[in-house]
C-alpha cells in the first residue's frame, strides 16, 4: 500500500528526514512514534504529497508521489497536525467543498458528504460554522474530511491532540472503527494510544528509523535483555544456583524481604522470571513481588531516543 | 481547465464577504468613490462618471491590496494551505482559484457603482460608451492591481506584509510610470512610461477601448499570476 524507498529531506545545511525505508502492507495500523522534532512530520508531509523529498521516493498503491502525483493524492486521506480548517465555513459546506476538490462527481458529493458527517458523529453540527466548534469536533471535521473520497490510505497527524480525555476516547473508538477499511498512519507522542490502536510501531528519532515491530515485539525485545526484580523470603543463595541468573543487587529490607535486581546471561526475562518463581515455589519462600524493569513501551521508547542521541552526539549516522 | 479553480474561488469570494474586513473595505469604496461622484455631478457639466473613474484609480490603489492580502498568507498562516496542497490539485489551479475569487470580490465591490450610473440616466442622457469604456479599464486595472496583491501574498504569511508590500508595490510602480520617466533618458523613459497606468485608464474613460491598453493589463496580470505559481511551489521545495 505504502513504500518510501530512501526517503531524505534537507532544509538547508539541516537533514531533517536520513534516508527512511518502509513499507506498509494494506490494511495495516502504523503508529510512527518520536521525539518532537524527530522528522515525523516532515515524514508524513511527503507521504502526503505536501513536500517533495530532496532524494528517494514514496508510491502509495504503487503510484509514485512526485511523477503520479493526482493519482497518489487520489489514495490518501490526510488530516494534518493541528486540524487547519476554514472558521468561517459550516460543517457541511467545507466537506461538500473538499468533494469537490478531490474531483469527486456531482451525483456523489452530497452521498459521501453525508456519509462522512454520519461517520464522524457530526449530524447534529452539520449547519453550525465551524469556527464555533469546539476542538474535538474541529478534530471530527478534519477527520471526516480525510475521509470523504474513501481513501485507502489514511494519515492522521496527532489525532488526539489537544483534546480531552472523553474526546481523546472518541477519537480513539473512531479510528478503531475505521481500522477495518483503511491503511492507517498515526503519528503521535502518546505512547499508551499507539500501544492500543497500531499493529506495528516505527521510531524516528533524528530523521532515520530506531526501532519498527508489533509493540509486543518492541517490549518482548526490550524485555529479553532486561532486568527482573523479585521481591523474596528466598536466600541469595537459592537464586544464585539458578541457570543464567546473575544478581546484580541485594537489598535487604527492615521486614525480613529481600529485593533482588537480576539480569539473564543470554535467557530472556521472561524465562528468569519463570525460573526464580520454580526456585522460591520449591523451597517454599514467599515472593512479594516479581516483574521484568524495562519492559514497557515507554522504557523501550526513551531507551531508544536515548541511544540517538547519543549516536547523534558521537556523530554516528 | 481543472474543475477545481471554481469551487476555490467561490470559497474565497464567500470567505471574503463573511468577513468583517470584506465589508470595510466594500464600504470603504462606496464611501470614496460615492464622494468623487457627489463633487462631479454639477449642474452644466457633461454628464460622465470621468471623475469617478479617475478617483476609482487611486482607492483602488489601497482597495486591491487590501483584497488581495488574504488571498495566500491567510493560507500560510492558518495552516489550511497543507489540506489544500495535499488534494489532488495543481498549484496553478490553487494560484487561479484564488485569483478568479478576488476578481469576484472586485467586480461584487464594483456593482453598487452601477447606481451612479442609474442616477446619471435619472438626471440627464449620459453617454453609454465612456461608461462602458471605464468600467471595463477599471476591471482590468483591478485585475493587475489583485494579481500584484497575489503575488506577494503568497511570498509571506503575514497579511498585514502582504497588505503593505502590496501597496509599496503599487506606489512604486506608479511612481516610476509617473515621476521617474522625467528623470531618466530614452529609452528608458518611454519604458517607465509604457508601466503607466493612469494614460491607460485616462484612455478607458475617454472612451477609448485599445486592444493594446487590454493586452498590457491581462498579460501583466498573467504574468504576476505566473510568478505567484512559481512561488508558491518554490515554497514546497523548501
Amino acid at each position: 500500500m505504502l513504500r518510501l524507498d530512501q526517503i531524505h529531506k534537507n532544509y538547508g545545511a539541516v537533514r531533517a528526514v536520513r534516508g527512511i525505508s518502509l513499507e506498509v502492507p494494506r490494511g495495516q495500523i502504523v503508529g510512527i512514534l518520536g521525539p518532537n522534532g524527530a522528522g515525523k512530520t516532515t515524514t508524513v508531509r511527503m507521504i502526503a504529497g505536501t513536500l517533495p523529498p530532496s532524494r528517494g521516493t514514496v508510491a502509495v498503491d504503487g503510484f509514485d508521489t512526485l511523477a503520479q502525483t493526482r493519482q497518489a493524492r487520489q489514495r490518501i486521506g490526510y488530516l494534518p497536525e493541528g486540524t487547519p480548517l476554514y472558521p468561517e465555513m459550516r460543517v457541511a459546506s467545507y466537506l461538500r467543498y473538499r468533494t469537490k476538490l478531490f474531483g469527486l462527481p456531482r451525483g456523489v458529493q452530497r452521498t459521501a458528504t453525508e456519509r462522512a458527517i454520519e461517520r464522524c458523529w457530526l449530524t447534529e453540527m452539520r449547519t453550525r460554522r465551524i469556527g464555533t466548534l469546539s476542538k474535538g469536533y474541529k478534530q471530527r471535521v478534519g477527520l471526516a474530511s480525510a475521509l470523504l473520497h474513501s481513501p485507502p490510505l489514511l494519515i492522521l497527524d496527532e489525532p488526539t491532540s489537544g483534546l480531552d480525555p472523553a474526546q481523546i476516547a472518541q477519537t480513539r473508538k473512531l479510528m478503531r472503527e475505521l481500522a477495518g477499511d483503511h491503511t492507517m498512519l498515526v503519528i503521535s507522542h502518546i505512547l499508551p494510544e499507539v500501544e492500543r490502536a497500531c499493529d506495528r510501531i516505527v521510531i524516528i528519532s533524528a530523521g532515520t528509523i530506531r526501532a519498527d515491530g508489533s509493540p509486543a515485539d518492541l517490549i518482548r525485545h526490550a524485555a529479553g535483555s532486561g532486568t527482573v526484580l523479585a521481591v523474596c523470603k528466598a536466600n541469595p543463595d537459592t537464586l544464585a544456583q539458578i541457570p543464567g541468573l546473575n544478581i546484580k543487587k541485594t537489598n535487604k529490607m527492615d521486614d525480613g524481604w529481600t529485593a533482588f535486581e537480576c539480569e539473564g546471561e543470554s535467557v530472556p526475562a521472561e524465562t528468569l522470571r519463570e525460573r526464580i518463581g520454580a526456585a522460591c515455589a520449591a523451597q517454599g519462600t514467599a515472593i512479594r513481588e516479581l516483574r521484568t524493569v524495562g519492559g514497557s513501551l515507554e522504557e523501550v521508547y526513551i531507551g531508544l531516543i536515548e541511544q540517538s542521541n547519543r549516536d547523534d552526539a558521537e556523530g554516528a549516522p | 481547465m481543472s474543475t477545481s479553480i471554481v469551487p476555490i474561488a467561490i470559497r474565497e469570494w464567500a470567505a471574503m464577504l463573511r468577513t468583517p474586513s470584506g465589508w470595510i473595505v466594500i464600504a470603504l469604496y462606496l464611501l470614496l468613490s460615492g464622494i468623487a461622484v457627489a463633487v462631479s455631478i454639477q449642474p452644466g457639466l457633461p454628464a460622465s462618471l470621468r471623475q469617478f473613474f479617475g478617483a476609482s484609480h487611486l482607492i483602488l490603489l489601497v482597495v486591491a491590496p487590501a483584497i488581495a492580502m488574504r488571498l495566500m498568507s491567510e493560507e500560510f498562516r492558518a495552516g489550511t494551505i497543507e489540506p489544500l496542497m495535499a488534494a489532488p490539485i495543481s498549484d496553478w489551479s490553487i494560484i487561479l482559484g484564488k485569483y478568479l475569487g478576488g476578481v469576484l470580490f472586485l467586480l461584487t465591490l464594483l456593482a453598487p457603482t452601477l447606481v451612479y450610473v442609474a442616477l446619471l440616466e435619472w438626471l440627464s442622457a449620459p453617454d453609454y460608451g465612456p461608461i462602458l469604456a471605464g468600467y471595463l479599464g477599471l476591471t482590468l486595472l483591478g485585475m493587475l492591481y489583485i494579481a500584484v496583491g497575489l503575488l506577494i501574498s503568497s511570498l509571506t504569511r503575514s497579511t498585514v506584509v502582504a497588505l503593505l508590500g502590496t501597496l509599496f508595490a503599487l506606489m512604486l510602480i506608479e511612481l516610476a510610470a509617473g515621476q521617474g520617466s522625467a528623470h531618466v533618458a530614452d529609452p528608458y523613459d518611454r519604458i517607465l512610461m509604457a508601466l503607466s497606468v493612469r494614460t491607460r485608464l485616462a484612455d478607458f474613460a475617454k472612451g477609448v477601448i485599445d486592444t493594446a491598453h487590454i493586452a498590457f493589463f491581462l498579460l501583466t496580470s498573467a504574468w504576476f499570476i505566473c510568478l505567484a505559481t512559481v512561488a508558491t511551489e518554490t515554497r514546497r521545495w523548501r
